[in-house]
């Protein structure tokens, strides 16, 4: 599903993130773990064809991201606010999305009905931009912007950063029904070690921009971790 | 003691905010700027006198000059309310800090006083009052009448910050505040009553009776408290920031028939509509119209040499363009990251642009053609005009687009915002008015001013006809500066 061949990318003489090689299969859940600075946003955005690689390709489903413009069709993704429309309500900014993603309006208020627990009355009909929503709403808005989409692959930055203890139960619950049924393939970065451990099912530990170890979740994982991250 | 420090944060927010450090020639340009108005008004104080000698032949300069000064702050008070922002949204750190309420009110109102439009007046006034006023009416009348101009001042000053914010409480203040200037510029207009001869009567007096100059300063002194009280009241950031009206989605129906096309204009449609700067430029858009009131000129038309009016009719038709086009992409920085790793193919996003940049030309057009009612030569100008708009000018708009990396916050107002400004731009205009010069004046020159006219159309809907392959090379253009276009707006 995804290959990076060489990728590298610097600034201002910084190395940020330099991946010889990875491979990453349908069906996997990765789980992208480093401290801050470690070049898990900037692998993020590399992917997302955001910045330009110093050298190397990033392949998806085999076509060069940065020449096809393809991948577009089947990812979808949610970095930070710079994915949101400031100036447009929640609803029209979910159909929006939806549209791009060929689904019909009766199709997101179908999926939104899923997510009307979590917004807690507060996003839908709240009479109100995206840019004058919490912080909180803002990053549950994007973050269901991107499951709508009906996606192959899905790139979520720290997911659970920003979200109160049932949303953050109830995401890691629908990126389970999702990936069963449809071996969604998840790409997510994190801080929190036991949700990571709890839902992917590979864990690459990212350092001064390298993947310094490629993990396959077992029962030591979030010891091995852990005893990584030790102060 | 916190006031100094407070004014010292000002002051590096100032000259460390990125817009301000990033781009020198920009701020050479505002310099100039600044040193050439005031030197304006520093040349208008001193050769005041004979300007009014000439104007008024035979009358008293000072009299005549008594009866101009209440126009100055009438005007004075319109200028602020358009153009004064308010120091609010920089408190907000300091509210939760262990700052009592009153030293922060104090550092509002001092920091606030610090704008051009406080400096005016000392550099038309003082010279005049020094030079004129007296060598005639001595140094006391001097004093009282420079006490009574800078009371004056600060009185405007803080009754439009009273106004300003109690028209944010309350949108009926703006309503009435714009209803009293109508009532008074009519009563002026219709004669009812004079700006003129009060003003005369009561600079008269003041010149005589000097001590008359501490009315001033009590009118000054109840407008600082005023405003300091209600800001002691309202100190809260939700009763100053405004509380938020209700917002509802709308949807454009006639859009939705053109799919993934229609969402983006839709989407530009709704930009253009809801946020300030862009929202400003759609109406100075709508006003710039009327120029055709300034360009069209009679004297003109009949002339056989057209080429003028041609100008006139590009930059009527154009604007629009001109003006949204110049940070086209950058409107959308805030969510350019969003739109690209969205699934909208970037050929679809660039062609968006040409429909809408060909729509609102349109409607343009229409407006405009009423100027066929002066001349019917201009409806043929116009259209050609028009041609040129959305054949070539459009091209113009998005090729430059793809050079354009600085980012614009779209909240904030248009009137003298330079964010985002760079050296494209102003290529950008050049290039906009001096192609279809290029095009128009060579054939003119042979075959007269229709047969330029004529080639400026004919190229202008040639180029539109080509508009696909544009869009293809535009899409090029656009991919190969991408990764740039999008670090650019990615630093605010």
């Amino acid at each position: 599903m995804i290959t990076v061949n060489n990728i590298a990318k610097a600034y201002a003489g910084k190395r940020v993130v330099d991946i010889p090689a990875l491979q990453i299969g349908q069906g996997e859940i990765i789980g992208l773990v480093g401290n801050n600075g470690a070049g898990k946003t900037t692998f993020f955005r590399l992917l997302l064809d955001l910045v330009k690689a110093d050298r190397g390709e990033i392949l998806l489903k085999d076509k060069n991201i940065a020449v096809s413009e393809d991948w577009k069709n089947y990812t979808a993704s949610y970095l930070d606010e710079g994915f949101l429309i400031g100036y447009l309500t929640p609803e029209e900014y979910f159909y929006f999305t939806g549209k791009l993603a060929n689904r019909s309006k009766a199709d997101v208020d179908e999926f939104l009905k899923e997510f009307e627990g979590l917004f807690d009355g507060s996003v839908i009909k709240s009479g109100k931009y995206i840019r004058d929503l919490s912080k909180g709403n803002q990053f549950k808005v994007g973050i269901a912007a991107a499951l709508l989409q009906d996606p192959e692959i899905i790139i979520l930055d720290e997911p659970f950063a920003n979200l109160d203890p049932t949303t953050q139960m109830r995401l890691i619950k629908m990126l389970k029904e999702m990936h069963e049924q449809r071996r969604l393939t998840i790409l997510i970065s994190s801080h929190d070690l036991n949700h990571v451990t709890d839902i992917c099912s590979r864990i690459l530990l990212m350092e001064g921009g390298r993947i310094i170890r490629d993990l396959h979740t077992g029962q030591d994982t979030l010891q091995e971790l852990q005893e990584y991250f030790k102060v | 003691m916190i006031l100094f420090t407070l004014m010292s944060h000002q002051w590096k927010s100032f000259w460390r905010s990125r817009s301000a450090g990033k781009s020198l020639a920009i701020q050479i340009f505002l310099g100039f700027i600044i040193l050439y108005f005031l030197s304006v008004t520093i040349a208008l104080g001193f050769y005041l006198e004979e300007f009014i000698k000439k104007a008024f032949p035979g009358q008293d300069a000072v009299k005549v000059f008594c009866g101009f000064i209440l126009y100055y702050f009438a005007f004075d008070i319109l200028l602020r309310f358009l153009l004064r922002d308010l120091p609010t949204v920089a408190l907000q750190p300091y509210l939760v800090q262990n700052i009592r309420r009153k030293q922060l009110i104090r550092f509002l109102n001092v920091r606030s006083l610090f704008t051009a439009l406080n400096l005016a007046p000392l550099f038309l006034f003082v010279p005049f009052a020094i030079r004129v006023i007296g060598p005639q009416y001595g140094q006391p009348a001097v004093t009282g009448f420079l006490v009574a101009i800078l009371s004056l001042t600060i009185f405007n000053h803080f009754t439009i910050l009273f106004v300003k914010r109690k028209t944010i409480l309350n949108s009926w203040w703006m309503v009435g505040f714009f209803a009293m200037v109508t009532v008074v510029g009519l009563c002026e207009y219709l004669g009812t009553f004079s700006f003129r001869s009060l003003s005369s009567a009561v600079f008269s007096r003041l010149l005589a009776m000097p001590w008359l100059g501490g009315v001033a300063i009590v009118a000054a002194v109840a407008a600082f408290v005023n405003n300091y009280y209600f800001l002691y009241r309202n100190l809260y950031l939700e009763d100053i920031v405004g509380r938020d009206k209700r917002r509802e989605g709308s949807e454009y129906a006639f859009l939705n028939r053109f799919g993934v096309l229609g969402e983006l204009i839709a989407l530009d449609v709704k930009l253009m509509l809801r946020n300030k700067r862009p929202r400003s430029i759609l109406i100075m858009s709508g006003f710039f119209l009327f120029y055709g009131l300034l360009f069209y000129k009679p004297n003109l038309i009949a002339r056989q040499g057209l080429g003028n009016l041609l100008l006139g009719s590009v930059f009527i038709t154009g604007i629009f363009i001109v003006n949204y086009g110049q940070y086209l992409f950058a409107w959308q920085s805030s969510h350019f990251d969003g739109l690209m790793a969205g699934r909208a193919p970037v050929h679809t996003y660039i062609k968006s642009k040409f429909v809408l940049y060909t729509a609102v030309c349109t409607i343009a057009l229409l407006l405009c053609s009423f100027y066929g009612l002066l001349s019917w030569k201009l409806i043929f100008i116009q259209l050609a005009a028009y041609f040129y708009n959305i054949g070539l000018h459009t091209v113009i708009s998005v090729y430059f687009a793809t050079r354009s990396y600085k980012a614009i916050d779209i909240s904030r107002k248009a009137a003298f915002n330079y964010q985002g400004l760079g050296a494209s731009q102003w290529i950008y205009a050049l290039f906009v008015f001096l192609i279809p010069m290029i095009i128009y004046l060579p054939v003119s020159l042979i075959g007269g001013s229709w047969a330029g006219i004529f080639m400026l159309g004919l190229a202008g809907l040639a180029s539109f006809l080509l508009r696909d392959w544009w869009i293809d090379v535009l899409t090029k253009q656009f991919l190969k500066r991408k990764y740039q276009i999008l670090e650019g707006f990615r630093e605010k």
